[in-house]
């Protein structure tokens, strides 16, 4: 068997479990652990088209889950429009604020850029909380909004069991994988590349930085907030505390980092690796040690930061390359193996 | 109108205090350039330190500054030698080191969520103590009183520390650093000693800061992240670097705290102050008084 024909078959293999483990797993329990985890993924990867590609930290994501969860909740508690139209809405909204906040941040160096978009984030939130109804909309402040569970249907975005929302959660999670592979290899993906290293070698080569990652945050911003409308469907409550909070924004962003920035890879395999470690030690440990998921979280972030500074997806993807030698027998591409006798 | 000028006086001491809890930050970011996210979780240390030593031994709560603040002084210093470090090692030649702040985040969570874990989440405050709520009478006017302790700590602090950055042989060396740290090397200042002794001055200052709040505070795990987001938008208000910014910015988010709930829903005063501080970044990034670098 070639590399090819392997890395192929993985690539379906993992799609057969992804898609057939609802067949399988009939805990509802289990299922909806596995959909945060899809949706922390989604997240993550979302994330990384700014945080990682563009070179720059963003913390205030969490304002983007918050526009799409509202606009669609909205859109929908009152005017009766599907929440799937809401939730392109809410895309829409959310991109605009983002060309809106990223305009005057890009400019800015690394720790300047990551406080102006906490402050964003926050700014969002606080004001959220502050407002009952903004002209004709009803937001209720901090009280969050309530999605009666009534109308169950494909078309009302609402389903009885946890199985739709899996394979909704992952197929998005699937799209927006093929769509960070193809911008990786776009000509996008490589302006982004460039300007996060070397920002002025970029320019003076013709690049024109500035729009890549404004660019690359009205995606991120767009499909961060078809996750927000997701969200709100899943669990028909969001109050701004829940969809709009600094720690959401901090968890996106150190679950990428974690994983590795930058690659495909990284963030999924840093959801994989993370989520189920705070999940499993808030339902064990979480009366007795309390906050024991976030030490190990930090002492991760640490002991990566220090030792991969490029993320956990480098040795793996390291192993899983040594592993394809040695079941294919081939030599890596572009190595020369010597052998002495 | 007196009880706006009350508002107005207990606003700008309440609002030193912040600007002490923010002077370390300003310190820190002056010198690694690199913004500390654990700062806050640093102050709740420090006010965990000063709780236990003021219940424990009974003192005065400012006697326990002579326990509290070397202590965070060397917390500090070995906090930076052993976890920051290596980082400043491997990124020696990046400008703005992205890494270092992720770094301080993870510190944040493991202090935070270790307090909670070792004292549990329980609010805490110190009952007897012979500041506690006292109040000093000028007229109509009610001033607090451990506000106004406060007040002068955080003034002799800043001044303490710009002495000490404009006087001594280390102040030089620490100065020297900030403005070109290649070049500082070059001189013979050995880098990493002078990122050591900033950073245990910065945590020092938070436990000066503890100190002063721990009188009229409660104290509580997570409290650190109040004080956290309010000392970055401080530092950035007074411009990022600047001591004497940092007290001043720390007045003004007083002020805005104190006077703005006359006339609006009290809530609104914090996106009142997200507002300024965005505007501050977009307008003038180096902040009301401080240098303008190429940053």
């Amino acid at each position: 068997m070639t590399r090819k024909n392997i890395n192929t078959s993985t690539f379906i293999l993992l799609g057969i479990v992804a898609f057939g483990l609802p067949l399988v797993l009939r805990s509802p329990t289990y299922l909806h652990i596995i959909i945060l985890l899809y949706l922390y993924a989604y997240l993550t990867t979302s994330w990384n088209l700014v945080g990682g590609f563009a070179g720059v930290l963003p913390l205030g994501h969490s304002a983007f889950i918050g526009i799409g969860a509202y606009a669609s909740t909205i859109l929908s508690l009152q005017y009766g429009i599907s929440p799937w139209i809401g939730m392109i809405a809410g895309g829409i909204l959310a991109a605009i604020v983002g060309i809106l906040i990223g305009f005057p941040t890009f400019k800015m160096r690394g720790a300047y850029f990551a406080l102006a978009t906490i402050a964003f984030g926050e700014g969002i939130r606080v004001m959220v909380e502050n407002i009952d109804n903004l002209g004709p909309l009803n937001i209720n402040g901090p009280r969050g909004l309530q999605i009666p569970p009534t109308n169950i249907g494909f078309g009302n975005y609402m389903f009885a069991g946890k199985e739709p929302y899996y394979y909704i959660i992952l197929v998005m999670l699937v799209c927006v994988l093929a769509l960070t592979y193809f911008i990786s290899r776009s000509k996008l993906g490589y302006y982004l590349n460039a300007g996060g290293e070397e920002p002025e070698a970029a320019m003076s080569l013709g690049v024109n930085v500035a729009q890549a990652k404004l660019i690359a945050m009205a995606m991120s911003s767009f499909l961060t907030s078809l996750a927000g409308t997701f969200y709100a469907q899943f669990t028909l409550y969001i109050h701004p505390k829940s969809v709009m909070s600094l720690d959401f924004s901090f968890e996106i962003a150190f679950i990428a980092l974690i994983g590795g920035r930058g690659s495909i890879a990284g963030p999924v395999l840093g959801a994989l690796l993370l989520r189920p470690v705070s999940d499993f030690s808030r339902i064990y440990f979480g009366s007795t040690l309390p906050g024991l998921h976030l030490i190990i979280f930090g002492t991760v972030l640490i002991l990566v930061m220090i030792f991969q500074p490029r993320g956990l997806q480098e040795p793996l993807s390291k192993f899983y390359n040594k592993l394809l030698d040695r079941i294919s027998g081939q030599t890596p591409q572009g190595e020369v193996k010597h052998e002495y006798s | 109108m007196i009880y706006i000028l009350e508002d107005a006086i207990n606003g700008v001491l309440m609002g030193s205090i912040y600007g002490l809890t923010a002077l370390g930050l300003t310190l820190i970011f002056g010198v690694l350039k690199v913004i500390n996210f654990a700062h806050g979780s640093l102050l709740m240390v420090g006010m965990y330190a000063a709780y236990w030593t003021i219940i424990l031994t009974g003192v005065h709560p400012y006697v326990a500054l002579i326990i509290v603040a070397p202590v965070m002084y060397l917390f500090g210093y070995y906090l930076q030698d052993i976890v920051i470090k290596p980082i400043f090692k491997a990124e020696k030649d990046v400008r703005e080191p992205i890494t270092v702040i992720i770094v301080t985040t993870g510190v944040w969570y493991i202090l935070d969520n270790l307090t909670l874990l070792i004292f549990g989440p329980t609010y805490r405050n110190i009952q007897d103590n012979p500041l506690k709520g006292k109040m000093l009478e000028i007229g109509e006017m009610f001033i607090s009183v451990p506000k106004l302790w406060g007040f002068f700590t955080a003034v002799i602090t800043a001044f303490a520390i710009y002495c000490f950055l404009q006087k001594t042989r280390m102040g030089r060396a620490i100065r020297a650093t900030s403005l070109d740290r290649e070049a500082a090397s070059l001189m013979g200042i050995n880098q990493f000693k002078v990122y050591n002794v900033a950073f245990g001055i910065g945590t020092a200052t938070a436990g000066i800061a503890a100190v002063t709040l721990v009188p009229f505070y409660n104290i509580f795990p997570s409290v650190g992240v109040l004080f956290d987001i309010k000392g970055f938008i401080i530092v950035v208000l007074g411009g990022l670097g600047s001591i004497g910014g940092a007290i001043l910015g720390g007045i003004i988010i007083g002020l805005i705290e104190s006077i703005a709930p006359q006339f609006m829903t009290a809530t609104w005063t914090e996106a009142i102050v997200y507002g300024l501080f965005l505007v501050v970044l977009f307008v003038k990034p180096s902040g009301l008084f401080g240098v303008k670098y190429d940053w």
